[in-house]
């Protein structure tokens, strides 16, 4: 019986559709339509556009909650709505279960095309530009209300003009962390 | 750098090489792990299942495609590549035209626009802060949702950025009431059909779309023709 | 003639792809580069990169989730 279920799977290895639509990677262009496909949906059925960095924080503080911290006085959880976030947990938060399910779908996708591997950290270096960039884009996220989804992909998209200063703002810092990049994290 | 150098006929017969793995069961496996929780979300509130599923979608189109935001800011500069920014430039175009039709829709029915929070306004810190996030995302090798991506492609160096991109977040909660007196509370939000009218503000913005388009394209052959 | 390996295992982009690029620059004509990778984006956007300035490109998958691009600097 396994020997019959490793031949289906070596099998469908071999198989036109599985390496057309599983196995090779879509150009960028379909994936800039399928995006903007479910983007719509999202908008049309939540009434929101889809964004991620916002849930980053909620995440921040149910942490710093569990350690016995408390970020009800500050400002930017004081409205009634994020303290109901707050309050029902993570289990209840819609947007943390979107953010989990982008890792789950490209773990998924990794594995149907049957590439995962786990990439250890190789450097003292990675570790410093991992943590450094990720504190910058935390802290910048919330500055700009939002990140390269909400602040940038759904701002502009919504015809708001705060996306294309996002855009501009961004695409300097692209330019000065590459400078960075080749000169001390390489 | 490890580097080293070999006849051209021994890698060809790479007998050593290990025999790859077949991965598929655990894919599937995956598959009907997520159609689980979403069956379980759903007993919660369908609005989390929904939640849920697009977040696999916007993932699994991400890994395939291999769409990233960071390279459609940074390849310009650093490779002269402009094939992720035009693929970009083809999503905002796309989203705009569908996003602006359900808004126009809720308008004219006399009904609140939806997605209006998204619409926020702009201050010297929406710059600062985009500057910032553009420096992150190109050192820790990923945006927001390409961190998220790559965490589940199996990299611990973005499983990493994540963690520090909630820290991050949490701080910026911290400070954000300084920033929002001081700072934000002096920008405006400015939602450009306010300012040309529906058909203006989306011709507008199609036509700054499509001259960025064409832009990345003659910027690539250029950047290409001289590097020779 | 030679066969010169580039280990970017373990690299996230775009340190792949400017590695690549300043190593075939030191190469004479005729050599071979051959860039070992684990990063998924880095599969795609090398043999982009390589093909579009004229190189003869070959990408072969060695393991599940590891390839390697091979570069021939043919001018």
């Amino acid at each position: 019986m396994e020997k019959k279920e490793t031949k289906f799977f070596d099998q469908l290895k071999n198989n036109a559709y599985y390496i057309k639509w599983l196995k090779n990677p879509f150009t960028y262009v379909t994936a800039a339509v399928l995006l903007s496909l479910f983007q719509t949906i999202t908008l049309a059925v939540t009434k929101e556009p889809w964004g991620v960095s916002g849930v980053f924080a909620y995440w921040g503080a149910w942490v710093f909650e569990a350690f016995g911290g408390s970020v009800d006085k500050w400002y930017y959880f004081a409205s009634s709505g994020a303290q109901a976030v707050l309050n029902d947990g993570f289990i209840n938060h819609a947007g943390t279960w979107r953010n989990l399910g982008i890792i789950i779908g490209a773990l998924t996708a990794t594995l149907l095309a049957s590439g995962f591997k786990i990439k250890k950290i190789k450097s003292k270096k990675q570790i410093i530009a991992a943590s450094l960039g990720g504190l910058l884009m935390g802290y910048g996220a919330r500055l700009a209300f939002g990140c390269n989804i909400g602040a940038l992909y759904s701002g502009i998209a919504s015809l708001s003009l705060s996306g294309w200063v996002f855009a501009i703002g961004m695409f300097f810092g692209a330019i000065v962390g590459s400078k960075l990049l080749v000169k001390f994290f390489m | 750098m490890a580097e080293s150098n070999r006849a051209a006929t021994s890698r060809r017969s790479s007998a050593n090489r290990k025999p790859k793995k077949n991965q598929i069961p655990f894919g599937f496996a995956a598959v009907f792990l997520f159609i689980a929780v979403a069956l379980w979300l759903n007993t919660k509130s369908s609005t989390l299942s929904l939640f849920w599923m697009t977040g696999i979608a916007f993932g699994f189109i991400l890994q395939k495609g291999r769409f990233c935001f960071t390279a459609s800011m940074r390849d310009p500069y650093l490779t002269g590549s402009t094939s992720m920014t035009r693929a970009v430039i083809i999503a905002l175009a796309l989203t705009t035209i569908s996003f602006t039709a359900i808004k126009y829709g809720y308008a004219s029915a006399g009904l609140p626009i939806p997605g209006m929070s998204y619409v926020v306004p702009i201050s010297l810190a929406t710059l600062i802060g985009a500057f910032m996030f553009g420096v992150g995302m190109v050192i820790a090798g990923g945006c927001a949702s390409g961190t998220l991506m790559r965490v589940g492609e199996g990299f611990y160096m973005n499983l990493l950025a994540m963690i520090f991109f909630v820290i991050g977040s949490l701080l910026g909660a911290h400070d954000f009431g300084w920033w929002k007196e001081h700072i934000i509370s002096k920008g405006t939000s400015i939602f450009l059909p306010d300012v040309f009218g529906w058909m203006g503000a989306v011709l507008l913005q199609l036509g700054v779309l499509l001259a960025l388009y064409i832009l990345a394209e003659e910027y690539e052959k250029k950047r290409g023709a001289s590097s020779h | 003639m030679k066969e010169v390996i580039l280990d970017c295992l373990g690299e996230a982009c775009p340190v792949p792809l400017v590695k690549a690029q300043n190593k075939l620059k030191e190469l004479e004509v005729g050599d071979v580069l051959i860039v070992q990778i684990d990063h998924s984006c880095a599969m795609k956007n090398l043999p982009e990169w390589a093909r579009k300035d004229g190189y003869n490109v070959e990408v072969e998958e060695v393991d599940d989730g590891e390839w390697e691009v091979i570069i021939e600097k043919n001018k």
